[in-house]
C-alpha cells in the first residue's frame, strides 16, 4: 500500500492554482473600448430573396418552412426583416418597451376634416433627409411607397407637401390609432424609392454596392445617413446558405454572424459560442388546408391538439429551445398564453375521437428543406396514432394539414394576431382594444381549430469574436446599424 | 404621440465631494448624509407608492360576475417582473376588493369556485388573469389590464471608499457631459449636456427645475456614438465642444448658444490647470488647485465624423504634434516635464513625455480622465474598464514611473461608461453611463477621498 504523498499534493495544487491564475490573466476579457470605425463584415443565411423591395411577394424565397402568402401578404421571413431595416427606414417604429417612437416622421397626429368616419392620420416628414440615390425625402415618395405596399389605403399628401395623410377604413381588422402606428412600424411599410428595375433606394445607414438577387449583397455604410454614419464600413451577405453551411463558415472564420437552428443554441452555447436569442417570435404549428367541413372532423382535431406531447417532443427533438405553445401569442407578447394547457390528454383526445364514426386519414406536409420537420411530423404522427387518429407524414406540395412555421410579424399582438389570421385565411376578430378582447379574439380563432399551435420558437444567431454591440430588434431581426468589429478586422 | 424623454430630479447633497475639500466642516458632512438619506428615503417611497387599486376592482368585480356572490378558494401566482412586495401588496388589494364586492375566502377546494389569479405582463402592461373552476369543467378566463407606472429609478449609491459616485443627474435621452456651473458644497445650477441641447437646471427648494434649454444648431448629421463637452467658462457662461461644433454661450436674458461649424481643436487640459485660456475660448478661471505651474493649454482636433481626436495637437508635446487617433487623454505633471496618456484607438494606452512614445500593457478601456487632489501623490488617472459583469467601472490609479498602480477600489457602474471628462476644476470627473436596467443615462460626479 502507498504512503499518501502530500508533496505531490503541494505541488500538484500549486500547479492548478498556477494554471488557474494564468489561464485567467490570459481570458481576461478585452476592456470594453468604444466603438471602432470601419471593417467589413460577413454575414449567411439560408433565405434567398429575389428582392429587395420590403413590399415585394415572393413565397419560395422564405428560410422558414413554409412561407406564407395569403392575400398577398409578402412572404415574411427574419432575414427579410433583417436587409430592410439595414437599407430603408419606416416613418415611426416600436422600441422595446412597445412605444411608438418617431423615425421618417417626426410628429403624428389625427387629420383634420374627418368626416368619412375612417381614420385620418397626419405624419410629418423629417426634414434633411435624402435617399441613397441623392434624392431628398419627400412626403409625395412617402405616400407613394405606402400606397404601393397598401393598395387599399388613400394616402396624400397635404398642401403644404410637408405632411403625409394616411384614411384606412374603419372596417378594416386592425384599425386602433396603435394599430395604424404598429402597422406603420413593420417592414414592409419601409419608406422606398422605387427606381424601375434597378434596386430600390433607401435612407438606411447602409446603400447597395452590388446585389445578386437570391446570392450575394454587398452593402457600404451611407456617410451621409441621418441617424449618422455606420461603425462598419461593409457587409457582404450570402444567401441560401444552410444551417450547416453557416456553421462551417463561422468555424473557418469566413462570416462572422451566422443563424442558427433553435434546437442547435443549447450545445452551441455549451461549446463557448457567442449565441444570441429572441424572445419567442416564430410560432410552430399545424394548419389545416381548410376549415373543418363537419363537427365531426372539427372532434378529430380537437383530438389530435389534445395527443401532442409538446413536452417531451421540445425535451428531445428541439432540444429545450423554445416553448410548448397551445396559443396563437407568445406570453411575453399576450401575458395569458398560461390559460391555454399545452400538456397531452390522451384520454380526452381518445374520447373526442370515440365520438366519430369514421376516420379519415390525414397527410401531414413537411418541408423538406427543414433540417426538423421531418422529425417533428414523424413524431405528431406517433402520437396522433396513440390517440387512434391516422396521419402520414408527406413532403408533397399538397397535403391535409401542413407543419407551418410562421414569424411573428411584430411585438404588437394585435398586428401580430391579425396575421396569423390572414396565414389561415381567417378574418381576424376584434372584439375590443383590451387585453379580454386580444384574448377574445384568439379564442375565437383557436376554437375553429383551424391551426393546431406546437410551439413558441426563439430566433437564434452565433457570432464570431470580434462583432461587437450588435444587437436583436425585438420583431428577432438583427440590426447592425450600431455593431463594429474588434481589433484586426478595421481599416 | 410622441413619446417625450422623461426626466426626473435629483437634489443629492454633493457629501462625497466634501471629502475633498479640507474647508468643509464634519458637521456639514453629517448634514449632507442626512440629507442625502432623507431624499433616497422620499425616492423610495414614492417608488413604491404604485396606485393599483382601479385593477384590482375591476378584477373583483369580473371574478364576481362570473362566480357570484359567496365563498371562493383564492390563490394568487406572480408570473411578472414584480418583485414580492410588490405582488404582496396587490395581493392584500385583490382580496380586499374581492370581499368588497362579496366575496368570502375558504381555505378548502370543496367550494363552488376556485379562483386562480396570475399576476402577468406583456410589453406595453401588466396583465392581470383570472382562471375561475367549477368541478372539472373548462375554467372561466377574466383578466384586466394595469399600465406599468412610470418608471422612477434611484441610481444606486455607491459605497464609498477613496473613489466616491455622486449622482448629478439622470434621464432616458442621452448625456453626452454635465458641467456644475454654480455649487455652494453641492451643485445648484448645472448644464446637461444632450445630443441636440444643452440644458440648465436651477436647484430651487430642494429640487431641480429646469431654467433654459439652449438648442444646438448643426448641419450635418452627428456620427454615431457621439461625444461633446460643456465647459464652464470665466467670461461667458459655457462652451460646448460636439463633433466639427463648437457653441458659446452669448449674455442676455435668455441665454442663446451660438454655434459655429468648426473643426479646432477641443481643450485636453482643465481650464484650472491651464492658466484659464484653452483653445479658442477663453474658459473657467483657474481654481485653488492651481498651486503649481500651470500646464500649457494643449487642445486636439476631434473628428467630425467618427468618435476620436485624430490625434493632431496644438501645441504638440515636446517633438509629438501628432500622436496616434485616441479616444481619451490624461496627463501627469512631473518636475521637469508632464507626462501624457493617450487611449489610442488601437485600444493601447501611449504614454508620451515629449521624447518618447511608450505603449504600455493595461486592461483600460476607452475612457482616461486627469485628476489633482489633495490625497496621495496629488494626482491620479481615472480609468475606465469593462468588467465581467453588466457594467463598466472606474478605479483610480497613480504612476510612480510609467507602470499604473491602482490606489482605489474600482466602482461599479450600471451599464457601459459613455463619458469620462475631467471637470474644470479638475479635481473631479464626469461620469456618463446607461444604464442596463432602465435604460436611462446617468451622470455621476467622481471625486476622490484621502481616506479609506
Amino acid at each position: 500500500m502507498r504512503l499518501f504523498d502530500w508533496r505531490l499534493v503541494v505541488v500538484s495544487s500549486v500547479s492548478i492554482f498556477a494554471g488557474v491564475v494564468c489561464s485567467g490573466m490570459l481570458a481576461a476579457a478585452p476592456a470594453e473600448t468604444r466603438p471602432q470605425y470601419g471593417g467589413t463584415l460577413r454575414v449567411a443565411m439560408r433565405a434567398a430573396p429575389a428582392s429587395l423591395d420590403p413590399a415585394f411577394s415572393d413565397p419560395a424565397e422564405g428560410d422558414s418552412a413554409f412561407s406564407y402568402s395569403a392575400n398577398g401578404t409578402p412572404a415574411d421571413s427574419f432575414a427579410r426583416r433583417s436587409l430592410t431595416w439595414l437599407i430603408f427606414d419606416t416613418l415611426v417604429t416600436i422600441g422595446g418597451n412597445g412605444r411608438v417612437q418617431p423615425a421618417l416622421a417626426t410628429s403624428w397626429q389625427a387629420a383634420p376634416g374627418n368626416q368619412s368616419g375612417n381614420q385620418h392620420w397626419q405624419f410629418r416628414i423629417r426634414r434633411a433627409v435624402k435617399f441613397h440615390d441623392g434624392t431628398p425625402l419627400s412626403a409625395e415618395i412617402a405616400a407613394a411607397s405606402l400606397r404601393f405596399a397598401n393598395p387599399a389605403w388613400n394616402v396624400t399628401v397635404t398642401a403644404d407637401a410637408d405632411s403625409v395623410v394616411i384614411e384606412r377604413s374603419t372596417i378594416e381588422p386592425a384599425t386602433s390609432d396603435s394599430d395604424l402606428l404598429a402597422e406603420l412600424a413593420l417592414p414592409r411599410n419601409a419608406i422606398v424609392k422605387r427606381n424601375g428595375d434597378s434596386a430600390p433606394s433607401g435612407t438606411g445607414g447602409f446603400h447597395v454596392v452590388d446585389w445578386k438577387p437570391a446570392k450575394t449583397l454587398t452593402l457600404a455604410a451611407d456617410e451621409n445617413s441621418w441617424r449618422g454614419r455606420p461603425f462598419l464600413d461593409t457587409i457582404e451577405i450570402e444567401m441560401g446558405k444552410s444551417f450547416r453551411e453557416q456553421m462551417t463558415a463561422l468555424e473557418l472564420g469566413r462570416v462572422d454572424l451566422v443563424e442558427i437552428a433553435p434546437e442547435q443554441t443549447h450545445r452551441l452555447a455549451q461549446e463557448g459560442r457567442r449565441v444570441t436569442s429572441s424572445n419567442p417570435m416564430e410560432l410552430l404549428a399545424l394548419l389545416f388546408a381548410r376549415d373543418a367541413a363537419s363537427p365531426d372532423e372539427k372532434l378529430l382535431r380537437e383530438a389530435l391538439a389534445l395527443s401532442i406531447e409538446r413536452g417531451s417532443i421540445r425535451s428531445v427533438l428541439l432540444q429545450g429551445a423554445g416553448e410548448p405553445a397551445a396559443s396563437l401569442l407568445p406570453n411575453w407578447m399576450s401575458g395569458y398564453e398560461f390559460v391555454f394547457p399545452t400538456g397531452a390528454d390522451l384520454p380526452r383526445a381518445r374520447q373526442a375521437r370515440d365520438l366519430v364514426h369514421t376516420i379519415p386519414m390525414w397527410t401531414l406536409g413537411y418541408e423538406s428543406s427543414d433540417p426538423i420537420a421531418h422529425l417533428l411530423a414523424e413524431r405528431v404522427a406517433l402520437n396522433a396514432k396513440d390517440a387512434g387518429l391516422a396521419l402520414q407524414p408527406s413532403s408533397a406540395a399538397t397535403a391535409d394539414l401542413r407543419l407551418v412555421r410562421i414569424p411573428l410579424a411584430s411585438t404588437d399582438p394585435w398586428i401580430t394576431l391579425s396575421k396569423v389570421a390572414a396565414t389561415a385565411d381567417q378574418p381576424a376578430g376584434k372584439e375590443s382594444g383590451s387585453v379580454e378582447g386580444l384574448y377574445t379574439s384568439e379564442r375565437a380563432m383557436l376554437a375553429t381549430r383551424r391551426m393546431i399551435p406546437l410551439f413558441h420558437l426563439p430566433v437564434s444567431y452565433a457570432a464570431s469574436a470580434t462583432l461587437n454591440n450588435w444587437s436583436l430588434r425585438p420583431d428577432g431581426s438583427w440590426t447592425l446599424a450600431d455593431a463594429w468589429l474588434g481589433s484586426g478586422k478595421h481599416d | 404621440m410622441q413619446i417625450g424623454g422623461a426626466v426626473y430630479n435629483l437634489a443629492i447633497p454633493n457629501t462625497f465631494l466634501s471629502l475633498t475639500n479640507r474647508s468643509v466642516r464634519p458637521a456639514q458632512i453629517v448634514r449632507g448624509v442626512a440629507h442625502l438619506c432623507c431624499v433616497l428615503l422620499v425616492l423610495a417611497v414614492a417608488a413604491g407608492a404604485a396606485d393599483w387599486s382601479v385593477p384590482e376592482q375591476q378584477l373583483a368585480r369580473k371574478i364576481v360576475a362570473v362566480t357570484g356572490v359567496g365563498a371562493v378558494a383564492l390563490t394568487v401566482e406572480n408570473r411578472s417582473s414584480l418583485g414580492q412586495r410588490e405582488s404582496e401588496v396587490i395581493q392584500n388589494g385583490l382580496r380586499s376588493a374581492l370581499e368588497g364586492v362579496g366575496i368570502r375566502f375558504v381555505k378548502t377546494e370543496n367550494v363552488g369556485a376556485r379562483v386562480l389569479i396570475s399576476l402577468s405582463e406583456n410589453p406595453a402592461s401588466y396583465v392581470w388573469v383570472a382562471e375561475i373552476r367549477r368541478g372539472e369543467g373548462e375554467a372561466a378566463v377574466v383578466m384586466v389590464s394595469a399600465p406599468r407606472p412610470e418608471g422612477s429609478t434611484v441610481p444606486n449609491e455607491s459605497v464609498p471608499l477613496s473613489l466616491h459616485k455622486i449622482p448629478l443627474w439622470a434621464q432616458e435621452d442621452a448625456i453626452l457631459d454635465v458641467a456644475v456651473l454654480e455649487e455652494n458644497v453641492t451643485p445648484t445650477r448645472i448644464a446637461v449636456l444632450g445630443a441636440e441641447s444643452v440644458t440648465l437646471y436651477q436647484l430651487q427648494a430642494g429640487k431641480w427645475q429646469p431654467e433654459q434649454v439652449l438648442s444646438i444648431v448643426h448641419a450635418r448629421p452627428w456620427p454615431r456614438d457621439l461625444r461633446g463637452r460643456v465647459i464652464a467658462a470665466r467670461d461667458h457662461l459655457l462652451d460646448v465642444y460636439l463633433p466639427g461644433v463648437i457653441c458659446r454661450s452669448a449674455g442676455g436674458t435668455p441665454l442663446a448658444l451660438n454655434c459655429r461649424e468648426t473643426d479646432d481643436p477641443w481643450p485636453l487640459v482643465p481650464a484650472g490647470l491651464s492658466g484659464g485660456v484653452v483653445s479658442n475660448f477663453p474658459s473657467a478661471g483657474s481654481s485653488s488647485f492651481s498651486n503649481g505651474a500651470a500646464i500649457p493649454a494643449v487642445g486636439a482636433f476631434y473628428s467630425a465624423e467618427r468618435n476620436f481626436f485624430t490625434g493632431v495637437l496644438t501645441p504638440g508635446l515636446g517633438k509629438f504634434t501628432t500622436v496616434s487617433k485616441f479616444y481619451s487623454a490624461a496627463f501627469l505633471p512631473r518636475e521637469k516635464y508632464t507626462l501624457w496618456l493617450f487611449a489610442a484607438t488601437d485600444g493601447r494606452v501611449h504614454l508620451i513625455d515629449g521624447v518618447s512614445d511608450q505603449a504600455i500593457g493595461v486592461n483600460w478601456g476607452s475612457d482616461v480622465a486627469s485628476l489633482k487632489t489633495f490625497c496621495g501623490a496629488g494626482r491620479q488617472v481615472l480609468a475606465a474598464s469593462s468588467d465581467q459583469g453588466d457594467g463598466d467601472s472606474v478605479r483610480a490609479y497613480e504612476f510612480p514611473d510609467r507602470d499604473p498602480v491602482a490606489v482605489s477600489a474600482a466602482v461599479d457602474f450600471a451599464g457601459p461608461i459613455s463619458a469620462l471628462w475631467t471637470e474644470a476644476k479638475a479635481d473631479t470627473a464626469v461620469a456618463v453611463a446607461r444604464n442596463r436596467g432602465t435604460g436611462s443615462y446617468e451622470a455621476f460626479r467622481l471625486a476622490i477621498g484621502c481616506s479609506q
